[in-house]
């Protein structure tokens, strides 16, 4: 009986080192595969960078799927997420992404070198940050993927670049706009800046 | 106390948990004011000047003769991360520094090539604001430099130590100031798209420039220290 508690118990802590490592390595695959992806039709049309329209397809195609915009709002209007209505939530969400995935497609235009080394990840209570390197020269470029699993799958919702956080590079203006303007000014602003 | 507000506040201390995990708090920056005239005199130079120079620099020069002179610079600034990581306690990092200072003076001629990267001396990150970081001094105030743009207390300190000690400072003026000069310019065209991008990115530039700046510095210093600590 003590053999097989025993033996029960191994198993079990087994399976409980396994699940993080586990879980950390299918967050490094999506990582690797969102990156390979990217690359691989950028290179079987070169001229796909030149054109902002085509980028902008690719970028909502290819990695938007896999974007947690609901978070990166969320954490990106911080302590005034809470004072958003539902509407004015959905609002600043919808418009917040379109900015990203233009911003996204304007970085992709701007980067010869597409190949990318993922270094290593930590776990971070249920979140995941995958380490990647972008091989470029004089310097490879750090970027850095947090994601979590809230169910289904897993999914960014911060994206660090040379230690930069996107989350937090937006949220001080997010501040400054909704402390001085509102939720509605903050809105207004994003659409204004999505009009261009 | 009603149950709404109740509900309100327990949301506000959640999300408020939430956002202390990614990001610190506000910037400080008590010079706002003088920060943001400079600011719009430094906007007002790249679009009537440094930018469409950036641009013509980049159209009429090859390639090639840029990353020459984009690596000689690189090469001078190499000599100054080593010293840096030196300062730093990095032994290893100063010396992977100074290899490369080495290899691309000689072998790079003058340090025109780069060739100490193919062999495998990867470019370092260093600067005297970076070692005042990790000696334990702090970032201070934001600040806007004219000309120079965002930089903190820490950082304008390093700024004038990295002037103090450049060889460039203490050559006749003509040498000094064309040198200098075609560094920035070389530094502008470098970075155009990067300005581009900023400008389409942000929804105020000042604001964006000021996070994004602080963060990279404490990101530098951080890897600094860790580096340092390392064996």
């Amino acid at each position: 009986m003590t053999l097989l508690r025993n033996a029960v118990f191994a198993a079990f802590s087994i399976l409980l080192m396994a699940l993080p490592a586990q879980a950390q390595s299918s967050a490094e695959d999506l990582v690797r595969r969102m990156a390979a992806e990217v690359t691989s039709e950028v290179r079987k049309n070169p001229a796909l960078v030149n054109s902002q329209t085509q980028l902008a397809a690719l970028v909502e195609r290819r990695l938007m799927p896999r974007f947690d915009f609901d978070r990166i709002t969320q954490l990106a209007m911080g302590r005034n997420w809470p004072k958003a209505s539902g509407a004015e939530q959905r609002q600043v969400v919808a418009e917040f992404s379109k900015l990203l995935v233009r911003t996204y497609s304007n970085a992709l235009a701007s980067l010869k070198d597409l190949d990318v080394e993922v270094r290593d990840s930590r776990k971070n209570g249920n979140d995941v940050t995958v380490r990647t390197q972008m091989i470029g020269r004089p310097k490879p470029v750090a970027i850095d993927y947090s994601l979590s699993n809230a169910g289904g799958g897993w999914h960014v919702y911060d994206v660090t670049v040379e230690g930069v956080s996107l989350v937090t590079a937006y949220r001080d203006e997010f501040n400054t706009l909704v402390s001085s303007s509102g939720v509605t000014g903050l809105i207004a602003a994003l659409k204004q800046k999505n009009g261009k | 106390m009603n149950c709404m507000s109740r509900s309100a506040l327990i949301a506000s201390a959640v999300f408020g948990t939430l956002s202390i995990t990614s990001a610190q708090a506000q910037v400080s920056d008590p010079l706002e004011p003088v920060n943001r005239g400079f600011f719009a005199l430094n906007e007002f130079l790249d679009t009537v000047a440094f930018k469409p120079i950036a641009t013509v620099y980049n159209t009429v020069l090859p390639k090639p003769v840029r990353t020459g002179v984009s690596n000689v610079f690189s090469n001078l600034d190499d000599a100054f991360i080593s010293v840096n990581h030196a300062l730093q306690g990095r032994g290893k990092d100063s010396a992977n520094s100074l290899g490369r200072v080495l290899i691309n003076s000689t072998i790079g001629l003058g340090g025109l090539f780069d060739i100490a990267t193919d062999q495998g001396l990867q470019k370092g990150e260093g600067d005297f604001g970076q070692t005042l970081g990790v000696w334990g001094v702090g970032a201070g105030p934001y600040i806007v430099l004219p000309v120079l743009g965002p930089s903190n207390a820490r950082e304008t300190v390093g700024r004038v130590a990295r002037i103090a000690s450049d060889p460039r400072t203490y050559m006749p003026d003509v040498w000094s100031y064309s040198l200098v000069g075609a560094e920035y310019i070389q530094y502008k065209a470098d970075n155009l798209e990067n300005l581009n991008l900023l400008d389409s990115s942000s929804l105020d530039k000042y604001g964006f420039m000021r996070t994004v700046y602080m963060q990279r510095r404490d990101a530098l210093v951080t890897s600094g220290r860790a580096a340092a600590g390392a064996p």
